[in-house]
């Protein structure tokens, strides 16, 4: 029996996929599939998204399980590569040559040649906005420049599907927006099914709606974005706050119904709050403290990073 | 398999890497090694009496018996090592081609610039020896042979350090045992241990082909053609070897 033409397969597919060095666990037990599209992978820094890539792109091979990428086993098969472009979160540009000498090297090595592969090579270089620095060393180029030059190596044979592994990591403002823009661009215009990694939900936000979050290496949850932010929403928060006459608002926020407990930390002008719904929380904070009469010095959640999700997710 | 694939891919490795160790610091070695050698063969040479002997001995004791193994082992033991710690072979290793032969990709370049930088510095050495002599037939003879011993060791010691560069983690060290120790001390102990070291072989083959120095009384346990064959299927035999351990090696 075949699948009907409109449901589309997916374009990863990890079965129990483990990957172990040592006595590290990279990867436990891995269950994902990632449909055609942008798909965010979000996970804080070790928590297996990068072993997770390696796997896909064939530099590892499993312990346990199975992984199928465009339908095909990835472990010696460089075949699969030609519908593959990788971008890797870490730094692998040769600082001893050109940008257009490493460009030149990954596109004959992908079988262009000629005026073909110098056109392409302007096509890229213009997409990423590095036209100007093309034949500078790339050991001379800022972060956010050896992050373009890593993107237009990964798409200068245009493959099926891109992998982005952190390329926002270490930039400036300015530049996450553009490169944001561009794996936006990439997907809408070009048609390219991108997977791009993270450890900031915001950022990933801004791409797509299609999340994975990665979590001590565990596919904890995937779904639409909205899905998450309701987790995140029904997790209790931890917020903390310091000020003077901080022990009358203390009072107060322990009448609140949102409120789980407050407690004080190391003195009494700190205390932290974990409220069930922090929006409704925020809404009433200034009320409350002018009720209580307290000056609120500094506030900030615990929760900003996605640790404490995390951690709620697989039940700690 | 795509052969055309291949092809243009080994062609590509085999152009950046050459480019890359040709144009790269350990050039710099090259240099030095060819001025360390014409100055000694040069002084040498203006105190000479027997010019084919000792110039053939010296191009025997200092380039084919030690400096031979050296610059092999300067430019492959960490080839590949090299890629793979500051990563830059992940372009290579996500690239569609088999490994086994991305791994030709980086022998052929390291055979090439090994090749050329002994013929450098022999042709160096030669000039500054017999250059005070006068060049004739026989020390053209002489100078041919030797090119091809060096041309001839170049692609058999790099089949040798790229697959320690595979290997081993701190392949660098590896190599320098090898080249100082092994072929430099057990290579040179008198006895059927010495077969144990490409020296042998290589000077084997040119106790064939050079008529003059302590070379061409070279005992003669293994016949030229029998040298030539073993240095022929040890070069296959590496290159087979690290091929295969370099498409089982994890890049992580």
């Amino acid at each position: 029996m075949t699948a009907p033409e409109d449901v589309p397969s997916p374009i990863i597919q990890a079965q129990s996929l483990s990957k172990w060095y040592g006595q590290v666990i990279g990867l436990n037990t891995f269950q994902l599939r990632i449909m055609p599209g942008i798909t965010g992978i979000v996970g804080p820094n070790g928590s297996g998204k990068s072993t997770f890539f390696k796997l896909v792109l064939g530099l590892i091979k499993p312990n346990a399980g199975s992984i199928t990428v465009l339908g095909r086993s990835p472990w010696k098969n460089p075949d699969l590569h030609s519908s593959i472009g990788f971008c890797p979160d870490y730094e692998s540009l040769p600082g001893d040559s050109t940008g257009r000498e490493f460009l030149t090297l990954v596109g004959r090595l992908h079988m262009m040649h000629g005026t073909a592969l110098s056109k392409r090579i302007k096509e890229v270089v213009r997409l990423v906005e590095m036209e100007k620095a093309l034949d500078r060393k790339t050991g001379v180029y800022s972060k956010g420049m050896r992050q373009r030059m890593k993107i237009a190596g990964a798409m200068l044979h245009d493959p099926k599907l891109l992998i982005l592994d952190e390329p926002l990591s270490g930039t400036d403002p300015l530049v996450r927006k553009d490169i944001i823009d561009l794996i936006k661009r990439l997907h809408k215009d070009i048609g390219h099914d991108v997977i791009v990694s993270s450890h900031v939900l915001y950022e990933i936000e801004r791409m797509t709606r299609n999340v994975a979050l990665v979590y001590k290496g565990r596919a904890v949850a995937s779904g639409d974005i909205s899905e998450i932010r309701n987790l995140m929403d029904s997790h209790p928060h931890n917020i903390i706050i310091e000020g003077g006459r901080i022990t009358a608002l203390a009072k107060t926020l322990l009448d609140q119904a949102y409120v789980v407990s407050v407690s004080f930390n190391d003195s009494k002008e700190s205390v932290t709050v974990q409220v069930s719904k922090p929006e409704e929380f925020f809404n009433d904070l200034p009320a409350l403290i002018d009720k209580s009469k307290c000056t609120v010095n500094k506030m900030y959640s615990l929760d900003d990073n996605l640790e404490a999700v995390f951690k709620y997710l697989v039940g700690r | 398999m795509d052969l055309k694939r291949v092809l243009v891919g080994i062609f590509a490795l085999t152009l950046h890497s050459t480019k890359k160790l040709l144009f790269g610091k350990k050039v710099f070695i090259t240099v030095l090694v060819a001025l360390f050698v014409a100055a000694v063969m040069g002084y040498a040479g203006s105190q000479s009496n027997d010019p084919l002997d000792d110039g053939t001995n010296l191009m025997d004791t200092l380039i084919l018996f030690f400096f031979m193994p050296v610059m092999a082992m300067i430019f492959g033991s960490s080839l590949i090592r090299d890629e793979i710690d500051d990563k830059s072979i992940t372009h290579v290793a996500t690239a569609p081609l088999d490994r086994a032969f991305s791994y030709l990709g980086y022998y052929l370049p390291l055979a090439i610039v090994v090749s050329v930088s002994m013929v450098a510095i022999s042709s160096v050495g030669m000039l500054a020896f017999f250059g005070q002599h006068g060049f004739g037939s026989e020390s053209l003879e002489i100078y041919l042979a030797f090119i091809a011993l060096v041309v001839i060791g170049s692609f058999v010691y790099s089949s040798l350090f790229l697959a320690i560069s595979t290997m081993f983690t701190k392949p660098v060290l590896v190599g320098l045992f090898y080249a100082f120790i092994w072929e430099g001390y057990v290579g040179s102990l008198p006895g059927a241990i010495q077969k144990a070291s490409v020296k042998h072989y290589l000077r084997s083959l040119g106790s064939g082909w050079v008529d003059f120095g302590d070379i061409s009384k070279w005992d003669q346990a293994s016949s030229v053609w029998g040298s030539a064959a073993l240095l022929l299927g040890l070069t296959v035999f590496l290159l087979v070897l690290g091929a295969y351990l370099f498409r089982e090696k994890e890049l992580a």
